[in-house]
């Protein structure tokens, strides 16, 4: 049990990181770094709790191939985003970025 | 169809082509006076050669248009003719140049037709109504001129004089065919009894107003005011004629006693209008007197019992006046006037005119061998043999005594005077009418025999009437000659100037009636309006009460109205303090709301993610709570 307890501090670690990257950084590919973390973070969960509690089930797996190709899109359209900011402003400060402030 | 009809329609279709295009006016007229002499003098030949026959025209339902050939009308219808187609010849010189000949021609040519028609009239109806026509355009013709002053009062008063006594044709026709139950008029000739004598005193009115027989006399002279041709048609074949044609055609029914009061009517109109000539100062007003004493001879010869004798003086008559008439009218056009005192020696000047306006003078004075002398030779006679011959036959010669003495008046101030040498132009057609008309006043004479026997009728004729009538003829004519107006007539004159209004003349006899019965009417109309303001108060006091009472409503609609106002106010109010209030402050508290959630939407990325965190976080420990409470 103590390993699933080392591995779900490490992936609360991580999480804490990228949540304190996304909150504290007004750039947004830092902001986009902790997001990744935290996406890093649940990753480590799930294989932990497959590996730990079900080896025998391969759906953990499934999960984890599942978050990793969403981390890939999400960073597809991240930083498509970014690239378009920053052609149109010359920055990618997101403390600029209000206009869209109702 | 007979070509008699061709007499009336010739002129007609002129004057209605002539009313309607204005312009070939002469022509038009013309070629209507032709074809209706043509056709007449065909129908004479035809009725000589011993045609009697009636043509049924259609007019109007159950009243066909009857008109009748037979020698009387032939006769006159021929001598209308003639006479309109010598007039027009002559009047187309007098007319040259006048703004408005069109309407001439055409009134001139509806005149003839008129005439014609009351003719050939078979029917008492196709009578009355060629009479009235003969009215009308007569008082169109006699206002020609009507821009001109006292022409129009000229024309109204002979249309007044004549229609009043039209009433008399009226009264009788209507009290004729009441009683034979037949309009037309061979039918009713022989009707008897007394009507009769009403019927025919009641003619005798009329055609007394037509033919400007006493008292009617006066307007003839009026009739002076339109053109020269006007006059001349009017006062010989047409109008004046169409009183004597009356009487001749209705000669049958007469009875003796009003044959009688006709004589003395036309013997004293001869007489008095003979006297009215001779005062006269006006060559045309003269010559207007002169026309009714001259129907006053045909009217003697009707009383005295014979119609051939007056036809036959109609006829010579109609040449003889129209020809005084167009020569008059020369010396008139030359001189600028018809005043003696203008025309004073005109005929020099005019040897040809004059020269035909001494053969028709001399013709109406009764010289012999020319038309005059033969048809007042006849006139006379027939006045002796009349059982009344005691009274008729002086008048008779007291008239041709006159007629020679205006006569001869009339040549001496033609020839005698200065002689201002008038515009020498030449007569023209002026002098073809004349020429013509003046022959046949002094030809005329030749008929006498064949008229009288295509009349049925012997001609009376008379050694004793032949002598007297010569005689009074000269001694006229030598006292016109040789005396002057006021040595001819002495005291008479003042009257006779004026054409012996009798008992005022028509200013009395028409004007005066007239006027009272205006009064009349007028008291009338001032009772009535008396009435009428009497029911005008009435109806002001009910209309005040009315409105006393639309007053009360009006006010009471009022109080609802305001009431309603009131009610609405408040309900205005209500909805003002009330509801308004309400939903403002909803809105006001909703937009006070969004501005405050408005201020969480900061549009930065980063703490919008602490908020979904810090919201997590919340929930986690909501969860957290509620699991560790619920266990």
């Amino acid at each position: 049990m103590t390993t699933l307890l080392v591995a779900l501090t490490i992936g609360a670690v991580l999480f804490g990181i990228g949540l304190y990257g996304a909150l504290s950084q007004t750039n947004l590919v830092m902001i986009m770094m902790g997001v990744e973390l935290m996406l890093g973070a649940a990753t480590v969960n799930l294989v932990a709790f497959w590996r730990f509690l079900h080896p025998d089930a391969y759906s953990g797996q499934m999960f984890v191939l599942i978050v990793m190709t969403v981390m890939a899109l999400e960073m597809a359209v991240g930083f498509g985003v970014a690239t378009s900011r920053f052609r149109a402003t010359g920055s990618v400060e997101m403390e600029e970025a209000a206009e869209l402030k109702g | 169809m007979s070509i008699a009809i061709l007499a009336i329609l010739g002129p007609l279709a002129a004057a209605g082509l002539i009313a309607s295009l204005r312009r070939t006016a002469e022509p038009l007229a013309m070629l209507g006076a032709v074809v209706s002499t043509i056709a007449a003098l065909v129908t004479l030949l035809r009725v000589a050669g011993g045609a009697r026959y009636s043509v049924l025209l259609p007019g109007l339902p159950d009243l066909p248009l009857r008109l009748i050939v037979d020698p009387l009308s032939a006769v006159l219808s021929a001598a209308i003719a003639i006479v309109s187609f010598f007039v027009l010849l002559y009047a187309l010189g007098y007319m040259r140049g006048d703004g408005g000949r069109a309407r001439f021609y055409a009134e001139m040519s509806f005149f003839a037709a008129a005439m014609q028609t009351l003719v050939f009239a078979g029917d008492w109806v196709l009578l009355l109504a060629a009479w009235e026509l003969i009215g009308l355009s007569s008082y169109l013709l006699i206002g020609y001129y009507h821009e001109q002053p006292g022409v129009p009062a000229a024309a109204s008063r002979a249309f007044l004089t004549t229609r009043s006594a039209d009433l008399g044709l009226y009264l009788g026709v209507f009290l004729l065919v009441s009683r034979v139950g037949t309009t037309e008029i061979a039918a009713t000739l022989d009707a008897g009894g007394t009507a009769t004598t009403v019927v025919g005193l009641l003619f005798l009115l009329a055609a007394a107003g037509k033919s400007a027989q006493a008292p009617f006399q006066g307007w003839l002279a009026d009739a002076m005011a339109g053109p020269t041709p006007v006059s001349a048609l009017l006062h010989s074949a047409t109008l004046v004629a169409a009183g004597v044609v009356l009487l001749a055609r209705a000669f049958p029914l007469l009875p003796p006693g009003v044959l009688l009061l006709v004589g003395i009517v036309g013997g004293a109109t001869a007489a008095l209008s003979g006297l009215a000539a001779i005062a006269q100062r006006d060559l045309k007003r003269l010559l207007a007197a002169s026309t009714s004493s001259q129907l006053g001879f045909m009217f003697l010869a009707l009383g005295a019992g014979s119609v051939v004798a007056a036809v036959f003086h109609l006829v010579t008559h109609a040449a003889m006046k129209s020809a005084l008439f167009l020569g008059a009218g020369i010396f008139q056009h030359d001189r600028h006037g018809a005043g003696f005192d203008e025309l004073a020696g005109a005929g020099r000047g005019r040897r040809f005119a004059f020269a035909g306006f001494t053969l028709a003078g001399l013709a109406l004075a009764g010289v012999p061998p020319l038309a005059g002398f033969w048809s007042k030779d006849a006139v006379v006679a027939g006045a002796l043999r009349s059982q009344y011959a005691w009274v008729l036959a002086p008048l008779a010669l007291v008239g041709t005594l006159l007629t020679g003495a205006y006569v001869a008046r009339a040549l001496r101030l033609l020839w005698y005077g200065e002689e201002r040498g008038g515009p020498a132009k030449g007569l023209g057609s002026m002098g073809v009418g004349l020429t013509g008309l003046a022959l046949l006043a002094a030809l005329l004479g030749v008929a006498a025999d064949p008229l009288a026997r295509l009349l049925d009728n012997e001609l009376p004729e008379g050694l004793l009437a032949v002598v007297l009538n010569l005689l009074a003829a000269l001694v006229g004519l030598s006292a016109g000659r040789l005396l002057s107006a006021d040595r001819l007539l002495g005291r008479v004159r003042a009257p006779a100037e004026v054409n012996f209004r009798v008992a005022g003349g028509f200013a009395d006899i028409m004007v005066r009636p007239a006027l009272s019965l205006a009064y009349a009417i007028d008291g009338l109309d001032r009772s009535i309006q008396a009435g009428a303001l009497n029911a005008g108060r009435g109806t002001l006091a009910a209309a005040s009460a009315v409105w006393a009472a639309d007053e009360f409503l009006h006010s009471a609609v009022r109080g609802a109205g305001s009431l309603g106002l009131v009610l609405a106010g408040a309900s205005r109010r209500a909805d003002e303090r009330g509801i308004d209030v309400l939903i403002a402050g909803l809105v006001r508290r909703t937009r006070r709301l969004g501005g405050r959630a408005r201020r969480l939407q900061t549009g930065l990325v980063h703490r919008e993610l602490a908020l979904a965190a810090g919201g997590v976080a919340a929930l986690l420990v909501l969860v957290f709570v509620v699991t560790l409470s619920l266990r």
